[in-house]
């Protein structure tokens, strides 16, 4: 069974149902629909930052470098006036962060602990700079992405991008097949030596196995999903600058994770909606949300420590040993 | 570059590198000692910046704002460490991270209550407003060669006491075996108390020096921040003789990018720092 824990059955079984019908209830409201498809698109960034660091255990601050350079690659090889093909430009993004990753991931996986998660934060400011300062990328404004891509394979279009219910479900889309490639990757051979050298890398090492490559394969991975997620939320909103590659992306996914349940995966869907939504309720009710955002962050780090998909995981656990 | 622009951006570069290590050396004297790594440090310059632009206002007076923002400061610091730092010594790092990340959130959330959110600005004191001639030409304002001394003195005062008093034999104790410390019948716990006030307390107190020679805007903490992490990479995280090296390096390399490269300059910090993580993956000092 791929989904082993009856938490995760239910999350599953509820949520997507109930997302796949949203659209139908919410059909007049463009902006729900919106803020809807952006949840859906952090899931995918906070998902990949879970694996990373519930399941291989690399403490990275600076995820969000990929998910800015989604969009900044984006914008660097399409051509402004002329619609591309989503879907090979999916694979050209993948395929050029995954390439950027293998290199960063080459540097950085040499350190571990606290001096990982430096250098992954010295190398995402290095690239927030970067941008920040570039006349060619249009500095902290970023830049605009004029025509979206469309999405024909075979010649049959199913999405038309600029139809905000129909990005929505290629989004959801999206999310289903990231969270069943992570989950079809953990049971695999793969996913269980992942799982050994987080328990225990040294034994690991004495089973003779090589760890740096399976970790930097997780990075890698890891990375192109990243980017993943910020392409489609450059094309979402029609424009990339560098607030996305800013160290707070980063650190509010790490937030989002953490709330949703560390490693649990399907927890990085709970985490992103309930941030997201305390987000937007708070900062409705008053202006000073941050305090209340704050305060239970450290509330949180304090008792609620296995995040929701633990505690609901406790729950069903308990009624089952009754 | 001339000689005379050279020696005012070595003097620049220098008071730069000073003034980070007086923060850059809070974070590592927690690190080092207490194990924890505390993001929201830089929170600490910010909230010292805004004490001494509001005493300022309420007093005239900047040495008096200096003395009362370093209080509040290092009770801040107390409190936080009482309540909150202390339930985080057996956790692991990325508990850390988040519970201070939580903390920067709070601490940037009461800087606009409090504050609000324009940029303020604190005058430079009266007794140290002059300029000294420098080189025939250029004119080099004292407070700023004021921070530089105060700096100085500031690291003086820390190694005394780190490599000459009873405290800093603690404080060397702790860091190398916390146990063994526990069974010679010290208060542990004290001391961590006693070294996260006081490693705030210097974050605070650069904030103070540095208000009137930059602008306070929020977000100030982070940028700051970000900044002393590349310092205390490159030295060694928990060596406070590596943050002072690395303070100085860090302080140099930012001055005289923004001369020699300025297209590059604010990467240039960052760029040095991966190449000499690249040499010696624990920092130069490391212990």
């Amino acid at each position: 069974m791929l989904l082993n824990k009856r938490a995760e059955r239910l999350f599953v079984w509820i949520f997507f149902p109930l997302a796949l019908l949203m659209p139908m209830f919410l059909e007049q409201n463009e902006y729900y629909v919106n803020k809807l498809t952006t949840i859906m698109i952090l899931s995918i960034f906070v998902m990949s930052l879970d694996y990373l660091v519930g399941k291989c255990g690399l403490i990275t601050l600076g995820h969000a470098m990929f998910y800015g350079l989604g969009g900044y690659i984006f914008v660097m090889i399409a051509p402004e006036y002329e619609a591309v093909n989503f879907w090979i430009y999916t694979f050209y993004i993948c395929a050029i962060s995954a390439t950027v990753a293998f290199v960063i991931g080459f540097l950085v996986l040499r350190t571990n602990g606290i001096y990982m998660i430096m250098i992954t934060l010295a190398f995402a400011q290095m690239t927030f700079y970067y941008f920040s300062d570039s006349i060619d990328f249009g500095g902290t404004d970023g830049v605009f992405v004029y025509v979206k891509p469309e999405t024909s394979i075979f010649g049959l279009s199913l999405f038309d991008l600029d139809n905000p219910t129909h990005f929505y479900y290629l989004c959801l889309l999206s999310l289903f097949n990231t969270l069943l490639f992570f989950k079809v990757l953990i049971r695999s051979r793969f996913g269980r030596l992942v799982d050994a050298i987080h328990a225990n890398p040294g034994r690991t090492v004495a089973l003779g196995y090589n760890i740096f490559i399976y970790r930097l394969v997780s990075y890698v991975v890891a990375s192109a999903l990243g980017a993943y997620a910020g392409y489609l939320f450059t094309l979402q909103y029609g424009f990339v600058n560098p607030s996305m590659l800013s160290w707070t992306t980063s650190g509010t996914a790490l937030v989002m994770s953490i709330l949703g349940g560390m490693g649990s995966i399907y927890g990085a869907i709970l985490g992103t909606l309930v941030y997201e939504g305390l987000h937007y309720s708070l900062e409705h009710l008053t202006e000073h949300w941050l305090l209340f955002m704050g305060g239970l962050i450290i509330l949180m780090v304090m008792v609620f420590k296995k995040g929701i998909a633990g505690f609901l995981e406790d729950l069903l656990e308990k009624r089952d040993g009754k | 570059m001339d000689s005379t622009l050279f020696i005012v951006q070595l003097i620049n570069g220098l008071q730069y590198g000073l003034l980070l290590f007086l923060i850059a050396s809070g974070l590592t004297l927690v690190f080092g000692v207490m194990g924890i790594l505390n993001l929201a440090h830089g929170s600490m310059f910010m909230v010292g910046a805004y004490l001494a632009w509001y005493f300022v206002q309420q007093t005239g007076s900047f040495a008096f704002s200096a003395v009362i923002s370093a209080v509040i400061a290092l009770l801040i610091g107390f409190i936080v460490e009482r309540t909150l730092i202390r339930q985080l010594y057996r956790r692991n790092h990325l508990d850390q991270v988040l519970l201070t990340i939580g903390m920067i959130f709070v601490f940037n959330a009461l800087q606009g209550l409090l504050w609000g959110n324009d940029p303020l600005g604190v005058d430079v004191p009266q007794a140290l407003s002059a300029s000294i001639p420098l080189a025939g030409i250029i004119e080099y304002p004292v407070y700023r060669i004021f921070v530089a001394v105060f700096c100085v003195v500031v690291a003086g005062v820390m190694y005394y006491v780190i490599s000459k008093t009873r405290l800093g034999m603690l404080i060397r104790a702790g860091e190398s075996n916390r146990e063994m410390v526990e069974c010679l019948g010290i208060d542990i716990s004290r001391l961590y108390t006693i070294v996260f006030a006081i490693g705030v307390m210097l974050s605070a107190v650069a904030g103070v020096v540095a208000a009137p020679i930059s602008s306070i805007v929020p977000g100030m903490g982070e940028h700051i921040l970000i900044t002393c992490f590349v310092v205390v990479v490159i030295g060694g995280m928990g060596s406070i003789k590596g943050a002072f090296i690395g303070a100085l390096m860090v302080g140099l390399v930012d001055t005289f990018a923004s001369v020699l490269v300025p297209e590059l300059s604010s990467m240039m910090i960052y760029i040095f720092m991966a190449f000499i993580l690249l040499l010696k993956p624990q920092g130069l000092f490391s212990s």
